[in-house]
């Protein structure tokens, strides 16, 4: 049954999977079971997948209740197309691992940045606390 | 005589009807599972049965995970006078009276759920097969029956749905017509014009909710399920006795197994929203055509099962679907109030208005589809539209809420009716205290207030066309009045009424012009407007050309007039052609300036505007004098002295200087060479380009 031709419905994605990404960054797999008029969405059998360079990690999450608010986009993910990614998977552990390591990475190469400026008498202003992420 | 020994069984129901030992059996417990074998009688073990309820208890946990668990058996909700199992599980419990509950069977009114809206898939753990309880909570599932039901199933489908199923057990059921079933007869004749079910398969009414399994073994099942015996089924509560019953257990044919309840499935998932109720809001031609597309699914749904394709997509989709045991917790009844708060959001009493864009996208498609159409006689892609309910504008009066019996009323604050919080009053400031920065700050705000303005009389005169077209043929004459009366304000508001003063001055209009939406403001208006009117306003801005060329400079919007100026002077006779190079050029120069130095037209020329507008003014002058060979001498002197300064000035201000037109009129050529001898010619002619080779 085609519902609302030309319009953006989610009716027609239910139970199908689904990847979400949230406006905190995270990466949501599941089973779209439920939607309402704000889009709320409820997430069946949800991974969350982290990813971090080449490599990715799946954490089993269970249902997800999302308020609609949070999701910055969603959309199908084609069962058959789904395995023909180039990324690796690799466990948990490990991509937690290299999420640390990236993070520190990251502060590491802003705090230098910022050192330099500081040394040569510039500074930038730091609107991150003012940012949502 | 063994009476004791015969009834002993008897003796144990009885008594177990008389104690409520076994805690399941209690009708104030909201939730409680049995496990079959318990229950059943064991001969000799007659003390077992009645009193072994802490045994039964303890025995639940176990099984519940397990999985060689037999059937479980749970009690609903809250039903007074459930009668207990006992040892009555293999009887057909449809025979059972059950009592009456007083719904209504009108349409309208909900019907009778056992089971609450909001509760959770039932599973059904079956013995025979290998299956996985999802949840460890215990489920309201109704027979401890052996395996009747169309496990893949996977519907769940809400009473309404089954109201609708055509081919129900309520269509055909052995109570009395007393109890008449939910439908009435235009949606039972409707529904009977469907998808025709095998009889004697067993139908979806029966179940409030299908559970759904999981695995694979399902699919193995399936033919055995659906020849299984259909009549034990039982109906999952007894309030639906009234309007569902069990037929008589009728054995089907074997072979009744159709290819997959794939199909079947999407039969009834795309009958079940047919006419409900809850779909008046649609527009009646949605409703077509959703009609419309539900056969279509239907028929390519049969070819399918005729083909007997299995490998095609859409059945490997369905097989997914199918084997999901988890699909459909979004009931369509959910799906439809979802799509019916989005359909209200589109509602509009005036589209135009609301959804401009959208609608001009749209009509821009159809006129492209409709194009190409005419030009090859291909088969015409369906392109499905959204259809938008249209609703009449009802007034809405806000009534405050007013209790009965009560003094005074509530003061409510919503937004309808909004509480004013903050008193602002507007004070107008003096012309003393202000100062002339504020001045000019408030004369620009002015000004802008006034585009604002013109604008919106603009949009409404743009659209009179639509309206008109639209409008019934009493409505026109107003219409067009309406229209008139619109264009003349916009003048004033452009010129600036200035009531007692025979030319307004061209204040106002510079003002205006200064500002970037006020340019294209005046480009949009200037083909409303009358030759006269029009010309005028042409005529001041070439009087004041220099001073909005510098203003331009940051915008460089205006050569955005210049189409609409180049429309209108085809219009405009030879006479008004000269004084406007007049004005362009600043003629009659005043005597401080000298002769061959003129600031107005050097600025015009250095300016893409002004020179294109300059040339094109000379084209049309040329035409008009070529065409009209009798001209009167003044106006011939005029000319030529316009001549003589345009192109004295050409030839004076270097090339590097010089602007680069928009466009180039043809006939500037054959001009200038009346005016000019060769050797100037040529040197125009490199300089604007005049030849097409040179470029």
């Amino acid at each position: 049954m085609n519902y609302m031709p030309g319009t953006a419905s989610l009716i027609e994605d239910i139970d199908k999977k689904h990847l979400v990404l949230l406006r905190d960054g995270r990466t949501l797999i599941g089973f779209l079971r439920s939607i309402d008029q704000f889009a709320n969405l409820v997430l069946h059998q949800t991974v969350e997948r982290i990813h971090v360079g080449r490599k990715y990690g799946d954490i089993p999450r269970g249902i997800f209740v999302v308020r609609g608010e949070n999701v910055v986009l969603l959309g199908e993910i084609d069962l058959e197309k789904e395995s023909d990614t180039p990324l690796q998977q690799v466990s948990i552990e490990e991509i937690l691992e290299e999420q640390r390591v990236e993070q520190q990475a990251r502060l590491e190469a802003e705090r230098l940045k910022t050192q330099a400026l500081k040394d040569r008498g510039l500074s930038i202003p730091r609107a991150d606390t003012l940012d949502e992420y | 005589m063994d009476l004791l020994g015969d009834h002993e069984e008897n003796l144990a129901e009885r008594l177990s009807k008389m104690v409520i030992e076994n805690e399941l059996e209690d009708p104030a417990i909201m939730r409680a599972v049995q496990t079959r074998p318990v229950l059943q009688p064991q001969p000799g073990s007659l003390n077992s049965s009645i009193w072994d309820g802490s045994e039964v208890l303890r025995r639940i946990r176990g099984p519940l995970l397990a999985q060689e668990m037999p059937a479980v058996s749970v009690l609903e909700y809250a039903l007074p006078q459930r009668p207990p199992q006992g040892p009555e599980d293999d009887r057909d419990l449809s025979e059972r009276a059950l009592p009456r509950r007083s719904t209504s069977p009108i349409i309208g009114s909900p019907p009778v759920r056992a089971v609450p809206i909001g509760t959770p898939p039932k599973q059904v753990a079956v013995p025979s097969f290998n299956q996985q309880i999802l949840c460890p909570k215990p489920v309201h599932v109704r027979p401890p029956m052996p395996p009747r039901y169309p496990a893949a199933y996977g519907e769940r489908m809400s009473p309404n749905q089954l109201c609708s199923v055509p081919n129900s057990s309520l269509l055909g059921h052995p109570f009395p017509p007393s109890v008449p079933p939910v439908l009435s007869p235009l949606q039972r004749a409707q529904l009977l014009g469907g998808a025709q079910l095998q009889p004697g398969r067993m139908s979806p009414s029966q179940f409030a909710r299908v559970p759904g399994f999981v695995g694979s073994p399902l699919a193995a099942m399936n033919p055995k399920l659906l020849q299984g015996r259909v009549g034990q089924m039982l109906p999952p509560a007894p309030g639906f006795r009234a309007f569902f019953s069990a037929p008589p257990p009728a054995t089907p044919p074997p072979q009744q197994h159709p290819p997959g309840p794939g199909p079947h499935l999407q039969n009834l998932r795309s009958q079940a929203p047919m006419f409900r109720p809850d779909t008046t809001h649609l527009h009646p031609q949605h409703r077509r055509l959703l009609h419309q597309r539900q056969q279509q699914n239907r028929n390519q749904h049969r070819n399918l099962n005729g083909a007997g394709d299995r490998g095609s997509h859409r059945s490997s989709h369905q097989d997914h679907l199918r084997k999901d045991p988890y699909a459909n917790l979004m009931l369509q009844r959910e799906k439809d109030w979802v799509s019916k708060i989005q359909m209200m959001q589109l509602q509009s009493t005036d589209p135009y208005l609301d959804d401009f864009y959208y609608q001009n996208y749209f009509e821009k498609l159809e006129k492209l589809s409709a194009a190409e159409e005419m030009q090859g006689d291909g088969p015409k892609k369906e392109r499905t539209k959204l259809i938008t309910p249209q609703v009449a504008k009802l007034e809405h009066t806000y009534k405050p809420v007013q209790f009965e019996g009560s003094l005074g009323k509530l003061t409510v604050s919503s937004v309808n009716n909004p509480r004013k919080m903050i008193d602002a009053v507007v004070t107008s400031r003096s012309e003393d205290d202000e100062t002339k920065e504020k001045q000019v700050r408030d004369k620009r705000r002015k000004t802008l207030v006034i585009i604002e303005k013109t604008y919106s009389l603009l949009l409404d005169v743009e659209d009179y066309e639509r309206r008109y077209l639209l409008s019934l043929e009493e409505e026109r004459p107003a219409l067009m009045d309406e229209r008139k009366h619109k264009i003349c304000s916009m003048y004033e508001n452009l010129r600036g009424k200035l009531p007692g003063q025979e030319r307004p001055s061209d204040d106002h209009f510079v003002q205006i012009m200064c500002i970037r939406k006020g340019k294209r403001l005046v480009a949009r208006i200037l083909p409303f407007l009358s030759t006269e009117q029009a010309a005028d306003i042409l005529m001041t801005t070439a009087r004041n050309l220099p001073f909005l060329i510098k203003k331009d400079a940051q915008d460089e919007v205006l050569p955005c007039l210049l189409s609409p100026f180049s429309l209108l002077l085809y219009h405009l006779p030879s006479v008004t052609v000269t004084s406007l190079l007049q004005q362009l050029m600043n003629l009659p120069q005043s005597a401080a300036a000298p002769a061959p130095f003129n600031p107005h037209l050097t600025a015009v020329l250095q300016n893409k505007f002004g020179l294109s507008l300059l040339l094109l003014l000379l084209s049309r002058g040329e035409d008009l004098q070529s065409s009209d060979p009798a001209t009167e001498s003044t106006q011939n002197n005029q000319w030529m002295e316009v001549m003589f300064m345009a192109t004295r000035e050409l030839l004076r201000i270097p090339q590097a200087a010089l602007a680069k037109p928009i466009s180039i009129p043809t006939n500037l050529v054959s001009l200038f060479s009346r005016y000019v001898d060769r050797q100037k010619l040529n040197l125009l002619e490199t300089k604007l380009q005049l030849v097409q080779g040179i470029r």
